[in-house]
């Protein structure tokens, strides 16, 4: 960071033993190596697959005959358009609506007296926590043109109107609705820190309200809206379990669900979803890259200096319908999908004669949970899932401990090589790093692949970014002065790292660890390629049980898995608000 | 004409708790400047704001020009943009995202009495960015200016379309003192050849006396005193007043007897004092008597209030010398100008113009600052 920080690392000063001058470089030198086989040799590899036509179940490890032909043969190929084009049209579309929903929440929440302002502002995070597929699935149940619920019920009350969510525009409908938070984090904040005499101004010059919104508050918010959208459209491209359950029925593919269904031929095509994969990549690591640009951009919002009262606009009987905006978008979102899951799961069978079969207890069962928990694979399953997400906790905590340390404390060369690498992965989705794991190991014979460790690796490559940060930011609240004074009591480093780090920062190494825990259970899109029958997880498991076609055997699973991440998501949130109070005593 | 801006027993309630403005009532004549001074927290952006109608009042009336815009017992309350004022803020607010042209033009685009066509516009806008000497920053963004000019361009968008009335709330807080003194005479200068009607807010008194024709003082949401400065300066109506304009020597004593505004004060051993009082004052009440410490005149022995004391210390400031004086159980501070310090410390007469010592009644209050 600075230069004093360099003058004080005990590694670092020229009258340390010879022992001591090695450590640096050989500490640096090992984290190099381990980010380079998690993210770099796995990427490698996912390159010269997109460039070559050698099978490596085939042919073994290490036989290419590189050559771009293959590559832009499979850039030129319709499919693989179509998808692309696909992809950008449902995730745009989505986008925009993600973008209105997420403004007029952040508006109702910041800028008005809405009642319950505060629980609409917690309940509309909901939908980030939900995993895709059970997303998914659950409008498939409420959504699908001949079965679906909402269409019975359409039925029942005499309206001809009928729901296709199996189509692009249910796509677009379920991506806006559920990745408008994505947009909503941004602006509010973006709300909350504008000074709001800057809009008063514009009301006391004579503007109407409506003007003023649109030639002085979006304006000004305008790089918080660009970040958020840029942020959720990269999200909804690397997302597999949405496209995959509406998508697929009606044949519409996106690259994510192109690249599975390549592999998933038989012989599997891994050559082309390299290069498709490399395109989803590219793509991504445009946006990811346009997004970054935005946000370290100068924000208008924050100009004025002082502090000021948050700027409330009462809105009268109004404020009743904005309260019911809100409420109608947590019930398409959350007390709808859980509904139709329900109904589903404990229904026997998913067709109602008329509205009181809706209430005939006779028509529901266990029959659908008992039905999946004898399938042994289940169990295993869940087994499975809990051990990938330990092992992920774990891996994933220490090597971010390690990382984050060596970025924001030290002063060692090679540590912007080291921010570097880790970086590398917020660029790739997750079912991209599936893809390159595949290649990495499935030609190896008596390697990872087939084990659980390939798993855990991959998702520990894949959320290693979003750790180190938010280890990052539990590390800047400790003052360096808390380390410095162990130095001085004459501590060595790891001594000062084990009884002052460590402990200050256990709340933010915890919250991390349990962070990394709940994203490894609900992953879906790199588990797709990596697991065997004996190494199967619950979000893959669930994908068979959707194919399988068996609705009320999926609704169950769905559940069970919904229960699981609850009850992990309260855990999380119970030890986070537990740390945010010991960091405060410490800070 | 009726008065441009009418008050009347304003009261304002955020939530619970006491009110911010609590019965506050006075009126601007077309063309005047008033300007409400107090100290922080005291109610003044409050009440700005509730004539600007960026505030819901809780009771009182507003009357801009002879129209109500704000009565809540009868549900009226006319948004701002139909107000026909303009606002200057302590944070300027000019909007970022636009050209120092497109801030100045942006009122006149958007109001809905909109009747100037687009030529209008551009002359009305050269014309008021030359009143503010900005006639050559039109084209800049307004993030390449400095905070001064920020202000100018501020003042420029709220005078651009003439509005009735122009509300400005510490405007020139935000900036640093040398360039505050210099911007305070210009404001003077522009709205007085406008002929604008300003209600102007600050907790500077110098700024106070500069810019306003008249000086409302306000303390915990009450009005205490709106008079010329003249007057707020010579006959303070309330100790508070008294004290927060500068009279920071405070002598205690009881009250003799009083003849009409002339009361006699017995400070004890110092001996007895005659005061102007503007509250009816007995015999017997106890009283405490204010005055400046540059109207102390040292050295002299004047036909009343005069006294023997001794300089007990001598602070040279260069400009101006400042003695600590006691007298009998007395202590006052006494300010001289001029370059040279004229007296030494030990015994000295000293002589309180009646005129100025002002007495009040003793509640107990303690003095601000
Ligand atoms: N929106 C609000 N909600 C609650 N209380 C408020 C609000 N606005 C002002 N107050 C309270 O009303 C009182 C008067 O505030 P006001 O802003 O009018 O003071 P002021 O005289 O302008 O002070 P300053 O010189 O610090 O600007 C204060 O006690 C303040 O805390
Ligand atoms: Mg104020």
């Amino acid at each position: 960071m600075t230069a004093t920080s360099a003058a004080a690392l005990p590694a670092t000063t020229d009258a340390a033993p010879a022992a001591r001058r090695w450590a640096a470089p050989l500490w640096v030198g090992a984290l190099l190596i381990i980010l380079a086989f998690l993210v770099i040799y796995p990427l490698l590899m996912l390159f010269f697959g997109a460039i070559s036509d050698s099978n490596p179940v085939i042919d073994g490890f290490g036989k290419f005959n590189p050559s771009l032909t293959h590559f832009i043969a499979v850039l030129g190929n319709e499919n693989v358009r179509l998808a692309f084009f696909n992809a950008l049209v449902a995730c745009g579309g989505g986008t925009i609506l993600a973008v209105v929903i997420g403004l007029a929440f952040s508006w109702i929440v910041v800028r008005t007296n809405t009642p319950f302002k505060g629980f609409i502002a917690g309940a509309s995070m909901i939908p980030l926590f939900v995993p895709p597929l059970v997303a998914g699935v659950a409008w498939s149940i409420l959504g699908s043109p001949k079965t679906g619920l909402l269409n019975t019920a359409l039925k029942w009350m005499g309206i001809d109107f009928r729901f296709d969510f199996y189509s692009m525009s249910g796509l677009i409908l379920v991506f806006g609705f559920y990745y408008a938070p994505y947009v909503y984090m941004f602006t509010a904040s973006a709300l909350r820190n504008m000074d709001p005499s800057l809009e008063e101004a514009s009301e006391v010059s004579g503007a109407s309200a409506f003007t003023t919104l649109f030639t002085v508050t979006f304006p000004l918010i305008a790089p918080a809206i660009l970040a958020g959208s840029l942020l959720s459209f990269v999200v909804m491209l690397g997302i597999y379990g949405i496209p995959a359950a509406l998508g697929a029925p009606a044949n519409i593919s996106v690259l994510t669900t192109y690249i599975f269904k390549l592999t998933a031929w038989s012989p599997p095509l891994y050559n082309t979803a390299a290069a498709v994969a490399i395109l989803l990549m590219a793509v991504t690591a445009i946006f990811v890259w346009a997004q970054q640009r935005v946000l370290s951009g100068r924000s208008f919002a924050t100009v004025a200096g002082k502090a000021f009262r948050p700027r409330s606009l009462n809105l009268g009987p109004w404020r009743w319908f904005t309260f019911s905006l809100a409420i109608a978008y947590l019930f398409i979102v959350v007390v709808l999908p859980t509904i139709a899951l329900v109904i589903a799961a404990f229904r026997r069978f998913l067709f109602f004669k008329d509205f009181d079969a809706v209430f005939d207890m006779k028509a529901y069962s266990w029959v659908h949970f008992n039905s999946i928990f004898d399938n042994p694979l289940t169990m295993v399953s869940i087994w499975n899932t809990m051990k990938v997400g330990l092992i992920t906790a774990v891996v994933g905590g220490v090597l971010a401990f390690a990382i984050g340390y060596t970025i924001n404390r030290t002063n060692v060369a090679g540590r912007k090589s080291i921010d570097l690498l880790s970086t590398i992965p917020v660029a790739i989705p997750g079912l991209v790093v599936g893809v390159a794991y595949l290649w990495a190991w499935i030609g190896l014979p008596g390697g990872l692949y087939g084990t659980i460790w390939i798993l855990a690796l991959a998702f520990v490559a894949r959320f290693i970014p979003d750790t180190v940060k938010s280890l990052s930011t539990s590390f800047m609240q400790i003052h360096k002065e808390l380390e410095e004074a162990a130095w001085i009591c004459g501590r060595g480093l790891l001594s000062t790292i084990a009884t002052i780090m460590v402990p200050l920062a256990r709340p933010g190494i915890i919250a991390s660890m349990t962070l990394l825990f709940v994203l490894a259970v609900r992953e879906l899109g790199s588990s797709l390629f990596l697991y065997t029958s004996d190494t199967t997880v619950m979000a893959v498991l669930l994908l068979d049980y959707y194919e399988g076609g068996n609705v009320g055997k999926t609704a169950a699973f769905s559940l069970v898995q919904t229960v699981i991440l609850g009850v992990l998501l309260g855990i999380t949130t119970w030890l986070s608000r537990g740390s945010a109070e010991s960091t405060a005593r410490a800070g | 004409m009726s008065a441009a801006l009418l008050i009347e027993d304003l009261v304002k309630k955020f939530g619970t708790g006491k009110a911010a403005v609590d019965g506050v009532s006075f009126d601007v004549p077309a063309g005047e400047i008033v300007v409400l001074l107090g100290p922080s927290g005291c109610g003044k952006t409050t009440t700005l704001r509730c004539v600007a109608g960026l505030e819901h009042p809780t009771g009182g009336r507003i009357s801009i020009g002879g129209r109500v815009v704000s009565e809540p017992e009868r549900g009226v309350l006319v948004s701002p943009r139909e107000r026909d004022i303009g606002m200057v803020f302590q944070s300027y607010a000019v909007w970022p995202h636009m050209t120092v042209h497109q801030n100045v033009a942006y009122p006149l685009k958007y109001r809905r009495k909109n009747t100037s066509g687009s030529g209008d516009i551009e002359s009305k806008v050269r014309e008021t960015l030359e009143l503010v000497g900005l006639g050559e920053y039109a084209q800049r963004p307004v993030t390449s200016l400095s905070g001064g000019q920020m202000q100018r361009v501020a003042l420029a968008r709220s005078l651009v379309y003439r509005p009735q009335l122009l509300l400005l709330d510490e405007p020139l807080s935000n900036l640093d003192s040398k360039l505050r003194i210099r911007l305070r005479d210009e404001l003077r200068r522009i709205l007085k050849m406008t002929g604008m009607t300003g209600l102007y807010v600050t907790h500077d008194q110098s700024e106070a006396v500069v810019l306003g024709d008249r000086i409302g003082v306000m303390k915990d949401g009450k009005l205490l005193q709106m008079a010329p400065p003249g007057e707020i300066y010579n006959r303070p109506a309330d100790s508070f007043v008294a004290n927060f304009t500068g009279a920071s020597n405070v002598l205690k004593g009881k009250v003799l007897e009083r003849k009409g505004e002339q009361a006699i004060i017995d400070l004890g051993a110092a001996g007895r004092i005659e005061a102007w009082t503007p509250q009816p004052l007995v015999a017997g009440d106890k009283a405490r008597v204010a005055l400046r410490a540059e109207n102390i005149r040292l050295g002299e022995r004047g036909p009343a209030n005069s006294f023997t004391g001794r300089v007990t210390e001598r602070r040279y400031q260069g400009m101006q010398t400042i003695y600590d004086v006691e007298f009998g159980d007395q202590k006052v501070e006494v300010l001289e100008l001029g370059t040279a310090a004229r007296h030494n410390d030990g015994e000295i007469a000293l002589t309180l113009p009646p005129d100025t010592c002002w007495a009040y009644r003793d509640d107990g209050q303690a003095t601000v600052d």
